[in-house]
């Protein structure tokens, strides 16, 4: 035991050891508990993502140089493509045009003045993204300065992406659809299928190898389909409702056969983020 | 001690610039570095912090503060979890500093040490995702999917940068 003791190295691998649990420990509490982290974190977030900015600035002028080349090759056959998806999204926007117009004037009649739906979009850009295979996570230039908050739904592209994870003042994290943190993406979403039926249900895993989110404990009988739409549903903490989140895959049973697993196909490529939409609730929420 | 060589200001600032582009490459190339369900982890920091226990020479760095330094601000800023970086880099350079003593370095022996070191911070970043329940990943996977994309990145980044570092060190140095 003396010699055990007496052997200077091993005790500070030890010490190190128990300081650098400690410390892991104490920030994932935090992270989980606190809707902000401790102050001097938030400062020193802050001062390196302001250099951060200022060195992504050429590096982003560099890709988009040779990214703006690649796209110039290919705008032909886009072209072509998109001149058929535009006169479709003409019809689509005017449609939803009288529609939103109406539903104000019905929400007027009844007295409502922000439901569920309602939601003020904040636009930023990703300045990092975390080198690490355990965190799909990426930095955003926008924080608790321009109003946004922990857990608070992050789009991208035409779906969700993921969810606000820690705020500092000038930036945040963004913890991605694809995280495989056991606490991550615990979205609540509704499916509609065709017949206009719902099922309402919580997203609780992610299938890394065949890139599918998984909503599981589905107890519910209604009929879903392949393609049916997947969408917040609004229910509990900060999240609006009504934002897309992806198409059904598939459909099966869980491990133990009792309640029914469904794959859902996220609308957004989750690799290929530049520039982010946090939607900022507008009704009451409840935290 | 650095001695008033250009050194004092060239080391940090090289550190510094690899520890942001390494969060930068993930931002701007995502496609390329992050095609699911591979994901390249970019080491550039470990890579200057090798590179600078390789050609330091005489001039003896203060290499585990600057290591626990790039760590410490890897984890808060990077991953937001303390207490893994901040241990995982001071470790890669005594590690180095350990098989610089044994055996000569050069390009090749230098590549293996590299490769070793890139092993060890894989690893330990997942033992610590792992114990604070960030990861459910297995260990197989964890070796399949991350660790072979990240070794394979992180030594073609040694190759490129080996002769332009030691270039950079030589008139720093002097």
């Amino acid at each position: 035991m003396n010699k055990f003791f007496s052997n200077r190295r091993l005790v500070i691998v030890i010490v190190c050891l128990i300081v650098s649990f400690g410390l892991m420990s104490v920030s994932v509490a935090i992270r989980d508990k606190r809707s902000t982290p401790p102050l001097i974190q938030q400062f020193g977030n802050d001062v390196v993502g302001l250099v951060n900015r200022v060195v992504a600035w050429p590096v982003s002028g560099l890709k988009g140089s040779v990214s703006g080349f690649s796209d110039l090759m290919n705008t032909y056959q886009e072209n072509q493509r998109l001149k058929g998806q535009v006169q479709e999204l003409a019809q689509t926007k005017v449609h939803d045009q009288t529609i939103s117009q109406e539903n104000k004037k019905l929400k007027k009649e009844l007295k409502l003045n922000r439901s569920l739906t309602d939601y003020a979009p904040v636009n930023a850009n990703v300045i990092a993204r975390t080198p690490s295979a355990w965190q799909n996570q990426v930095i955003i230039d926008k924080g608790s300065a321009a109003g946004i908050k922990k857990n608070m739904p992050v789009l991208s592209g035409s779906g969700v992406v993921g969810r606000v994870a820690e705020v500092n003042r000038t930036n945040s994290k963004v913890e991605l659809l694809s995280n495989s943190s056991e606490s991550a993406n615990r979205f609540a979403v509704t499916i509609t299928n065709k017949n206009g039926q719902s099922v309402h249900g919580i997203v609780s895993s992610y299938n890394r190898d065949k890139n599918l989110i998984e909503m599981g404990n589905v107890t519910s009988k209604t009929k879903i389909e392949k393609g049916d739409k997947v969408a917040t549903s609004g229910l509990g903490g900060v999240m609006p409702a009504g934002l897309y989140v992806g198409t059904v895959a598939s459909t099966g049973t869980d491990n133990y056969g009792l309640a029914s697993k469904i794959s859902i196909k996220p609308a957004t490529n989750l690799s290929e983020l530049s520039v982010v939409t946090v939607a900022i609730r507008q009704a009451q929420t409840t935290n | 001690m650095v001695r008033v060589t250009k050194l004092r200001y060239g080391f940090p600032i090289g550190l510094f610039l690899f520890f942001y582009l390494d969060g930068i490459l993930g931002a701007v190339f995502p496609q390329q570095l992050f095609s699911v369900p591979y994901s390249m982890s970019s080491y550039l920091v470990v890579l200057w912090l090798v590179f600078a226990v390789f050609f330091e020479d005489q001039i003896q760095i203060p290499l585990s503060i600057w290591a626990a330094v790039a760590g410490g601000l890897f984890d808060v800023y990077y991953t937001g979890i303390w207490g893994i970086f901040v241990f995982v880099f001071p470790i890669v350079v005594a590690l180095t500093r350990a098989c610089y003593k044994a055996f000569p370095i050069n390009f090749l022996s230098g590549l293996l040490v590299y490769f070793i070191d890139i092993t060890v911070v894989c690893s330990l970043s997942y033992i610590g995702n792992l114990v604070v329940h960030m990861t459910s990943a297995s260990f197989a996977d964890m070796m399949v999917d991350s660790l072979a994309p990240t070794l394979a990145y992180n030594l073609a980044a040694y190759v490129i940068l080996y002769f332009p570092v030691q270039w950079v060190f030589n008139r720093l140095k002097n």
